[in-house]
């Protein structure tokens, strides 16, 4: 066996001088714009009057026929014949991996893709994006604030958005009722606090709820950030591109330790994964959940006595809703900008965004004129479906705050929600948020 | 004659005359003489040749070639993903892993884990193997049954365990039924990377235990029936026997499982996501996370060199333990 | 204790039986739970965790909605694409992996070890850190959406060929030595004496190369992006969706990739597991 290990050994070697050797005389490129690696993102180019004839590939996440692009895919071939879009669709888990993979082959496929907003300052400082500024100068009004805001990386545009989203107070009237707790309010001047809904949940489960209180996207910033910004937090990070972490101040630790005693106290579940948590709401197990309104066509389906109201937040701070969500990016290498940039207008900007109007699925839209299409929706006529929709339209309006925006933020994400998760599990809030930023410095130390 | 020489000498005899019945074709009247060792070798150089150019074309191409290639990625650094050519730096990826503390962490809990769940696994393995090659009814069917958590896509096999161990679930519930106290399993530092071992070792098991039972199956039963004649029990015939008749099946099965679990990754990244408190972040799911969650395919890359250098001198070491010296290694020399 | 079940009338081994059955059961409570939850819908599944009652694995009613809905969303033609897939896998990479573990065990060289050393240092390199430069790479070769591109990385199974070699080592070399002495060429040896000997160490390997191939998920997403071509495992991962997941859909396909390997090793045990080298008098 030593000759395996010795034949082992040196293959090992051999490989290694292979690739030094081989690696020597490769390029010394470390402080070039991304953008210049091939792409050319300085030509002067603009969305054309008439359609050129061309294919596009949309790498996109909604399944075809069970997530309904079809119709939307179908509408945009009759509007502009010319153009043929073909679909690559992925699962959720999957599309980082794809969008890397497909972009840094730099052969141009796909030339548009679906990009999580927050995610965009990074995917652009990866040069996966393109300068769309110039070129969507004029549709600029379309757009909600945040959502432009949330699509851009400082003053540039880097995509389109075409969906936003929201946070609702769900409640089971019948649990409440039981437990004689009053129903939280719509009126913005008598929104439930957070302390009030412990309050209540202790009561509620003394009463034999199984749980008080559930956030639908539990361990995740997207929901949880509302928490330490309520209180008066920055959304994670500060200084220079938001590549200082700052987790660790009062407003943080304060409500990440109220965060922690729901569970600490029974009052919310451990060891349950957010994709479990709709049927618990919907088996009638859960009082009090936070989520957003697609919960609400699952809703309208059951046999829950449900109620809507407004985000709760700290009786010493603000009302702070989660916002965002997802948006088209263009790709650098792209072979057919105009056409792409056709495409993308049609989806987030035409007709109120071709992606709402033709989609039958109630997602939000970033387009301030598609919101009408959405409010027609049918999931708004019950009596509390018309409250959701109020709901949605003033929080949307007036307590939504985006993500943080950094380059970093795939790590940001990953290692705060780890920390959320750890606090959940029992870990007190500020050791856990002390180690998360300890972790995030030494992520973070790449971009800096 | 030892029960063994006499076997191998009827062996041969049987053979020969099969041999020369023409079993294996036109006899052809070839002095002895003839076959020197020379061209003995030559000919099983150019046989070798043939032989194994199909599968080492493939091998080196989706392999070899590869890894090559992920040594050279892992001696350069470049921005998390992106489109910027990565810079040759030698070994700055290895220090700065190594300079973390939290990474040296990470090493030491996945040795623990591997010493821990590879010699647990095929001893489980093992004694499920023996009991699936005794006489009993419906053996098929139990160990078909024994199989199948080994065909179940690990996604599925990860979702149940994870709604199985949650402190509401099933296994809490015999637990109290039985009087004792609701584990809280997956959500606890202590219990968390136990819990992997426990579905880890639920999906492998069935799948080692199909080697080890052809391992068994193959012993000739002549060597049973003299250690009986010798009146040798249970036990003693357990260890004198079956053990070292199993050393090729028993390495085969070790090496395999000690690689499955070094590169598991999907039950901790569907059930814990490396938490609590990084009490389940290993090195697979840690390179994993680099490459595919951040985009650092640079790091990434260093990170699973040395994952596959730790692991590398596993298997060595299990090579090593497992070596048969006193018998021939099959082939003349 | 330790007679060989060959002995056609051995008595039965009571201690062994009880084992057998106690190990098979609590090996199967967990797959059974699936089973259950892909004949009930989704919603039901996790309401029935808690209490533990007969209700937990076995649905009050069944339908197999689940089934339907998930087979005629595509699911069909993606098991399809995965059978042809797989079996094509096991073809070839079985015929590659016997060649190859007969010139390992029977056959000796210089370079015999190092070659070996080669495959087995092979198969420990993680699949996933070399899965995207190589798929990047047969997208330069024009690999992408084809066969030869979704199969080829499982056709070269180490795994398969060290089984194989370590099995072909037990066979006595003997018999090869009187073999080539009365003039068989050595894929004479091969296919009339070694194969049909080890009937077991066949399927087995032939199993390895099967599940490599039916499980593959990294692969085929990265080297297949048209939806007719893909395979099952890819397409199963669409019940996750972003905002809620069909764990129903989800346990109805997890059960039908299940069910593939394990019927196939079930009819190996009846037809193969006999055929070991011991197996009394030929």
């Amino acid at each position: 066996m030593k000759s395996i290990k010795r034949s082992a050994i040196a293959i090992f070697v051999v490989a290694a001088i292979f690739a030094t050797v081989g690696c020597a005389a490769a390029s010394n490129d470390v402080d070039s714009n991304p953008a210049d690696s091939g792409a050319d993102a300085t030509a002067t180019w603009s969305i054309p009057d008439a359609d050129p004839v061309a294919t596009i590939t949309l790498l996109g996440l909604p399944d075809l026929i069970d997530g309904n692009m079809q119709p939307v895919l179908d509408a945009f071939a009759e509007a502009h014949p010319n153009i043929t879009v073909v679909y690559q669709n992925v699962p959720f888990d999957a599309l980082n991996a794809a969008i890397d993979a497909g972009v840094s082959a730099k052969n141009g496929t796909p030339d548009v893709y679906w990009a999580d907003m927050p995610r965009i300052a990074a995917l652009s400082a990866r040069g996966y994006t393109t300068d769309l500024t110039k070129q969507f100068a004029s549709y600029r009004d379309a757009w909600d604030d945040a959502s432009y805001e949330g699509a851009s990386v400082g003053d540039t545009l880097q995509g389109v958005p075409i969906a936003n989203s929201s946070q609702i107070l769900y409640y089971n009237k019948d649990l409440l009722d039981s437990a004689g707790v009053d129903y939280p309010s719509n009126d913005p001047n008598s929104r439930i606090t957070w302390e009030g809904i412990k309050q209540n949940s202790k009561t509620l489960v003394a009463d034999g709820a199984k749980n008080g209180i559930v956030f639908g996207q539990v361990d995740r910033y997207y929901q949880l950030q509302a928490l330490p910004v309520s209180l008066g937090g920055s959304p994670g990070a500060t200084g220079e591109g938001n590549l200082k972490p700052d987790i660790t101040s009062e407003p943080w630790v304060k409500s990440m330790d109220f965060y922690g005693s729901l569970f600490a106290e029974g009052l919310s579940p451990r060891g349950i994964t957010p994709e479990q948590n709709d049927q618990e709401f919907l088996d009638g197990n859960t009082a009090y959940y936070v989520q957003g309104p697609w919960f609400l066509p699952a809703l309208n389906s059951s046999t829950i006595n449900w109620g809507v109201a407004l985000h709760p937040y700290f009786a010493d701070g603000v009302p702070v809703t989660a916002t965002g969500s997802w948006a088209l990016a263009m790709n650098p290498f792209s072979q057919n900008k105009e056409a792409t940039a056709i495409f993308m207008k049609w989806m987030s900007v035409d007709e109120g965004a071709g992606y709402i109007k033709y989609r039958p699925d109630a997602e939000l839209p970033a387009n301030k004129a598609g919101k009408d299409f959405y409010y027609a929706k049918d999931i708004f006529k019950s009596d509390e479906g018309g409250k959701a929709a109020k709901i949605i339209g003033f929080e949307t309006g007036n307590t939504a705050v985006n993500r943080l925006s950094t380059v970093g933020y795939v790590e940001f994400e990953s290692i705060v929600n780890r920390a959320f998760a750890d606090i959940r599990n029992g870990t007190d809030a500020r050791t856990a948020l002390e180690a998360a930023s300890t972790e995030l410095e030494t992520a973070w130390q790449t971009y800096k | 004659m030892t029960p063994k020489k006499r076997y191998k000498s009827a062996r041969v005899k049987l053979i020969r005359a099969d041999a020369q019945n023409g079993v294996y074709g036109p006899a052809v009247a070839r002095p002895r003489a003839l076959l020197r060792r020379f061209s003995r070798e030559r000919h099983d150089l150019i046989w070798a040749t043939v032989f194994l150019l199909p599968a080492m074309v493939a091998i080196l191409s989706t392999r070899v070639w590869p890894t090559v290639g992920a040594i050279s990625s892992s001696l350069h650094t470049g921005f998390p993903g992106g489109v910027r050519e990565p810079v040759f730096s030698w070994f700055d990826n290895y220090v700065r892993l190594f300079e973390n503390p939290a990474f040296i962490e990470m090493i030491v809990r996945t040795i623990a884990f591997n010493l821990v769940i590879n010699p647990l696994q095929i001893a489980i393995a093992l004694v499920v193997s023996l009991a699936m090659t005794r006489t009993i009814p419906f053996r098929g069917l139990w160990r078909t049954l024994v199989f199948i958590p080994a065909t179940v896509p690990i996604v599925g096999s990860s979702i149940a365990w994870g709604v199985g161990l949650r402190s509401d679930g099933p296994v809490n519930a015999v637990i109290s039924a039985l009087g004792g106290t609701p584990q809280p399993f997956f959500t606890s530092p202590a219990q968390a990377l136990a819990s992997i071992i426990l579905v880890a070792t639920w999906i492998g098991v069935g799948y080692w235990m199909l080697f080890l039972i052809a391992g068994i199956e193959a012993i000739p039963k002549e060597y049973y029936e003299a250690a009986k004649i010798d009146r040798a029990g249970p036990i003693r015939t357990f260890f004198s026997i079956t053990v070292p008749q199993l050393k090729r099946p028993l390495l085969f099965v070790l090496v395999a499982c000690t690689v499955a679990n070094f590169v598991l990754f999907v039950p901790i990244q569907l059930i814990t996501n490396g938490g609590p408190q990084s009490s389940t972040t290993l090195l697979m799911f840690d390179a994993y996370r680099t490459t595919f969650g951040y985009g650092s395919r640079n790091l990434g890359a260093a990170e699973v060199v040395i994952l596959t250098s730790i692991m590398l001198l596993f298997v060595a070491l299990q090579f090593f333990l497992l070596r048969e010296d006193r018998e021939p290694k099959g082939g003349p020399r | 204790m330790t007679k060989s079940s060959f002995l056609s009338n051995s008595k039965v081994n009571i201690p062994a039986t009880a084992i057998a059955v106690l190990l098979a059961t609590v090996f199967i409570l967990p797959a059974l739970w699936i089973l259950g939850g892909s004949l009930r819908p989704s919603g039901e599944i996790f309401g029935s965790i808690s209490p533990l009652s007969w209700g937990t694995l076995f649905p009050s009613s069944v339908s197999l909605d689940n089934y339907t809905s998930l087979l005629s969303g595509g699911f069909a033609t993606a098991l399809g694409n995965s059978f042809v897939a797989s079996i094509l896998a096991v073809v070839v990479g079985l015929a590659l992996s016997a060649l190859a573990s007969y010139a390992l065990a029977a056959l000796s060289f210089r370079g015999r070890s190092a070659i070996f050393a080669i495959i087995v240092v092979g198969f420990m390199v993680p699949f996933e850190a070399i899965a995207i430069p190589l798929s990047q790479q047969f997208g330069d070769w024009g690999l992408t959406n084809t066969v030869v591109g979704l199969v080829l990385p499982a056709i070269g199974n180490g795994l398969a060929i060290f089984n194989l070699r370590q099995y072909f080592l037990s066979l006595p070399n003997s018999l090869r030595e009187a073999a080539r002495i009365d003039g068989a060429s050595e894929i004479r040896i091969l296919w009339s004496i070694y194969v049909p000997n080890s009937g077991s160490a066949l399927t087995n390997s032939g199993l390895l190369i099967f599940l490599g191939q039916w499980t593959s998920y990294l692969w085929p997403l990265l080297v297949i992006n048209e939806q007719d071509l893909q395979v099952a495992p890819v397409a199963l991962a669409k019940t996750f969706g972003e905002y809620s997941t069909d764990f129903g859909q989800n346990f109805a396909g997890a059960v039908m990739l299940a069910l593939v390997p394990a019927l196939l090793m079930f009819a190996m045990q009846r037809f193969f597991g006999g055929l070991a080298m011991s197996s009394g008098e030929k």
